[in-house]
């Protein structure tokens, strides 16, 4: 479907110039161009906003690079890094990609063992920690000779690492200073180890989330990254003058390009966040250019703001009240591709004075330019809800091996579908309605595994997705599930297990959502997690007492809130993918217990097997289901909980199926 | 042997007729944990309220690095070094965490009544140094996201660490820790002491804690005093309390047929 994409001329998706075709080129040659003058980062330290210019930042890379490489790191070698955004975590990437290395992020919530498989199979001879959390993790797989390659830990956050005098750990500094040292006795060594850089090198290992399998290191180039943003900038420029806030995790491949490689070629300004609970706040403060968040987190932003209205004045709530509709109706009347008539548009202004921009100016949206949401679908609701206050959520669909796929263009937006395929992206439909995607960003293969990349790239060099979806006349792509996770009903429909969980989800009474059906099944039903913070708000408004979230969880009350929105989305549900019964789980859903994935998705497959006889019990017509689970703490200790859950049917009208339903 | 931090020299506290202490003496080692434990009723905060000031002992007398405060106000003690937190928390509960922590930076405040109404030259450079020392204290804590919540809208377990950063931001040089684990769940208290190891680490500072946590306390304290019906009936590192008859009688009751 490359006829879409008229962008072939564009000067921005011509071949590399040779002197600027890795992400350390562009940072040198930016840091070059802005110096002393202009800020690079921000950290909020001590409550105040801490400036680094271009020029300090550069120092950074410069002596951190040159004390690796005095450490011993060689090109193409790999090195881990572990922790939360902060600017060391770019010095230290920027700084390993300059001598020629690879970076390899991980999530800072890791377990050891997690660790331990990413550090050894990518084979890194150096692991950047973050702070004693990580270095413990580290001291704690060499003590059992599970690191064996790695020659140094070098941490940047110092505190509590005091007393541990182990030569085997660095601090940041120490090594820039080994750097300082280094480039004394070597004038020149870090331009012409960038210099020697080439695009097609490797810059990072992405490893996939492993819905499936063991994760796989996708083998990213500089110059995949380099085009993955400007697959999105072409559409969307980005300036130097530009604020970006870094919290999505660097292990993530959208944060690798929107953030790392926009600020080296764009010279994007990146603002690190106090804390990881205060990123909300932090937002606000910066109010920046660009939101890319998971779908959950958008749908999260609105459970809280129903949350806290629901907390507020009665002038809020009433004002909140009467405009919503209106933001809906001109919404409805822009997808229709039709103005507003005035009154519509006059009436929207003044909500916008009322409530909208007061809500916007809450989330930290009133600069910005381009929202993005991606991972999971996120449902057409929640996207109405911010399109209805003003901030227009565009889909961004991509893979960590071929980056951007497709994303909306403004006054192009349809809630049903991922957008058209992005500049430079060849999208086509392979067999069993699979998603094929090529472009100048798709990946050089997965390491060490030649089989896995042989089954993930043809020989046109398209990329096999997995995901099921097709191609609209307008040239906007319909992403429907996993192609493995579509599942067929008794009757021979098939129905998206996700799209059920989507509508559910945007109740703010429920966290997450398994659905279940098909196959062996006559019916569907569903696993719930209930938001424990809002049910627990709402029990205390109706006094519902309850003592735990496994209480709560059971509370007959609960069930009859929970079954309300059950029967919301069911009505928009073709009778045979309506959910008959449903369970509500005591407990969350939960990484640490690899239910989920670190990205949040769900592990399906590890899931039936893990609530076997729940589901077990669910379909053999039973009220209620015992159950032993076992519940592994973040130490690594486990144990079990037993209680009773209840199991919760719903009548099927067979009626009043809406024909234009389609799940 | 280097000066200890703090003597309590036969301490003797009365309450009309009830004694509440009876003759009490120990001294707190520069740089330790020393834990007071004991039944209820046993004299652990009569004794931390001697040592701070808010009860004058009868009888016996109590050195600061070596210097006799037996007689000074409270106040005096805190610019001293002497810092306390409360077994029930005691906050400025409608301020934010903030600004409870820049109330606790009053006693280090030079500057004229003048100067602080226009807010101007030494005021206004007091008042950054203030902020920046209250800020650190801040990081230290993990307190970045609750800095501008109004105290009395927080969970227990932040309020007092709350309560421990106003502590701190007194800079102390002795700090009195009253229960600082009492109500919390598992987690909050593992969070605790790791501060409370942290601030010992990090700025040696001596530590008199009183805890019924019996396992936190045997992990984390240097030495431990044993208080019951007023008088001292043990001290020693945990390991020899843990041996120590008159403890173990204290604790779980005379052995009757």
């Amino acid at each position: 479907m490359s006829e879409l994409n008229n962008f072939a001329d564009h000067p921005l998706l011509q071949p590399l110039d040779p002197a600027l075709d890795t992400l350390p080129k562009f940072f040198l040659d930016r840091a070059k161009r802005y110096g002393a003058d202009k800020v690079a980062m921000r950290k909020k330290r001590y409550g105040i906003w801490q400036e680094y210019s271009w020029a300090e930042s550069l120092a950074h890379v410069r002596d951190f690079c040159l004390g690796l490489v005095s450490l011993g790191l060689a090109r193409e070698d790999k090195v881990c890094i572990i922790g939360d955004n902060d600017p060391e975590y770019y010095w230290a990437e920027l700084a390993v990609q300059s001598a020629g290395g690879i970076s390899i992020g991980i999530f800072a919530d890791a377990s050891p063992q997690e660790l331990e498989y990413l550090v050894n199979d990518s084979e890194s001879v150096f692991v950047v920690a973050h702070d004693q959390e990580q270095c413990d993790k580290m001291l704690e797989l060499r003590e059992a000779g599970k690191a064996p390659r790695v020659k140094r830990v070098i941490y940047w956050e110092e505190r509590g690492l005091w007393n541990y005098n182990d030569p085997w750990l660095l601090s940041f500094p120490q090594v820039e200073a080994l750097g300082r040292a280094y480039a004394a006795d070597h004038p020149g060594a870090y331009e012409e180890l960038v210099a020697a850089g080439h695009g097609d090198e490797i810059a990072i290992f992405s490893y996939t989330s492993g819905t499936t399998s063991l994760p796989k290191g996708a083998m990213i180039s500089h110059r995949n990254l380099i085009y993955s943003t400007r697959h999105v900038v072409i559409i969307a420029p980005f300036y130097d003058t530009d604020n970006y806030v870094s919290f999505s995790p660097l292990a993530w491949i959208t944060e690798q390009s929107l953030g790392l490689s926009n600020h080296v070629q764009n010279g994007i300004i990146i603002n690190f966040p106090e804390r990881a609970e205060t990123v909300q706040q932090d937002i606000r403060e910066i109010a920046p250019a660009t939101l890319l968040f998971p779908s959950r987190l958008w749908e999260n932003l609105i459970s809280m703001v129903q949350v806290r209205l629901s907390d507020s004045t009665w002038i809020n709530r009433a004002l909140y009240k009467l405009f919503m509709p209106v933001g809906y109706k001109v919404v409805d009347y822009r997808d229709a591709g039709k103005e507003p008539p005035l009154l519509w548009r006059a009436l929207y202004r003044l909500g916008d004075v009322a409530i909208f921009h007061p809500l916007r100016d809450k989330l930290g949206m009133v600069r910005m330019r381009e929202a993005y949401t991606s991972g999971a679908a996120l449902s057409p609701d929640a996207l109405r809800w911010f399109r209805a206050i003003g901030v227009t959520l565009k889909n961004l669909y991509g893979s960590t091996e071929c980056q951007t796929h497709t994303v909306h263009r403004s006054g192009d937006v349809r809630f049903e579908t991922v957008g058209p395929p992005a500049p430079g992206v060849e999208i086509k439909i392979g067999e069993g309605g699979e998603v094929l995607v090529r472009s100048r960003s798709t990946f050089q293969g997965y390491y060490k595994a030649p089989e896995a990349t042989a089954k993930a790239l043809d020989e046109e060099g398209f990329f096999h997705t997995g995901d099921a979806g097709f191609l609209r006349e307008d040239g906007h792509l319909v992403y429907l599930d996993r192609v493995s996770d579509l599942i067929q009903l008794a009757n021979g429909e098939s129905f998206s297990p996700q799209y059920i969980e989507g509508r559910l989800k945007f109740s703010p009474y429920i966290q997450d959502v398994m659905a279940v059906g098909g196959w062996d099944t006559p019916f569907v039903s569903a696993i719930i997690n209930i938001a424990f913070e809002n049910v627990a708000r709402w029990a205390e408004q109706n006094r519902v007492s309850f003592t735990t979230f496994v209480d709560l969880s059971q509370k007959p009350q609960v069930y009859a809130l929970i079954r309300r929105d059950v029967e919301r989305v069911n009505a928009t549900l073709p009778p045979p993918a309506r959910l008959r019964r449903f369970v509500i789980l005591h407990k969350a859903f939960d990484p640490d217990e690899a239910e989920l994935t670190r990205t949040r998705k769900l592990r399906r497959r590890f899931m039936e097997q893990r609530y076997g006889e729940i589901l077990h019990a669910v379909y053999d017509g039973q009220e209620e289901v015992r159950v032993r689970a076992e519940v592994k703490y973040r130490d690594g200790r486990s144990g079990f909980v037993e209680t009773t859950l209840h199991i919760e049917s719903l009548e099927q009208k067979e009626t009043e199926a809406p024909s234009h339903a389609r799940a | 042997m280097p000066q200890p931090k703090l003597q309590l020299d036969r301490i003797s506290l009365r309450f009309g007729g009830i004694k509440a202490l009876d003759d009490v003496s120990f001294e707190v080692r520069s740089g330790e944990i020393l834990a007071i434990i004991g039944p209820n009723g046993a004299g652990k905060t009569s004794t931390i309220n001697s040592i701070n000031g808010f009860y004058r002992p009868q009888e016996g007398r109590i050195l600061f690095e070596g210097r006799e405060i037996t007689r000074l106000p409270a106040y005096k003690r805190a610019t001293l070094g002497i810092a306390r937190t409360f077994q029930n928390i005691a906050l400025y509960t409608h301020m934010t965490a903030l600004d409870n922590l820049m109330a606790a930076r009053h006693i280090h405040m030079r500057s004229g009544m003048l100067q602080n109404a226009l807010f101007w030259g030494r005021t206004l450079r007091e008042e950054i140094e203030h902020r920046r020392v209250v800020e650190e204290i801040i990081d230290f804590l993990e307190m970045e996201h609750i800095r501008k919540t109004v105290v009395g809208t927080l969970g227990y377990g932040l309020r007092k660490r709350v309560e421990l950063g106003r502590a701190l931001a007194l800079e102390p040089t002795l700090l009195l820790l009253d229960e600082p684990m009492a109500g919390m769940n598992v987690e909050e208290k593992e969070d605790m002491a790791r501060f409370i190891l942290d601030i010992h680490e990090q700025q040696h500072m001596t530590i008199v804690l009183i805890e019924h946590d019996m396992g936190l306390v045997m992990d984390i304290a240097d030495r431990i005093v044993v208080l019951d019906f007023g008088r001292k009936i043990a001290e020693g590192t945990p390991a020899e309390i843990q041996r120590e008859p008159a403890v173990i009688q204290a604790y779980l009751g005379e052995v009757t047929e």
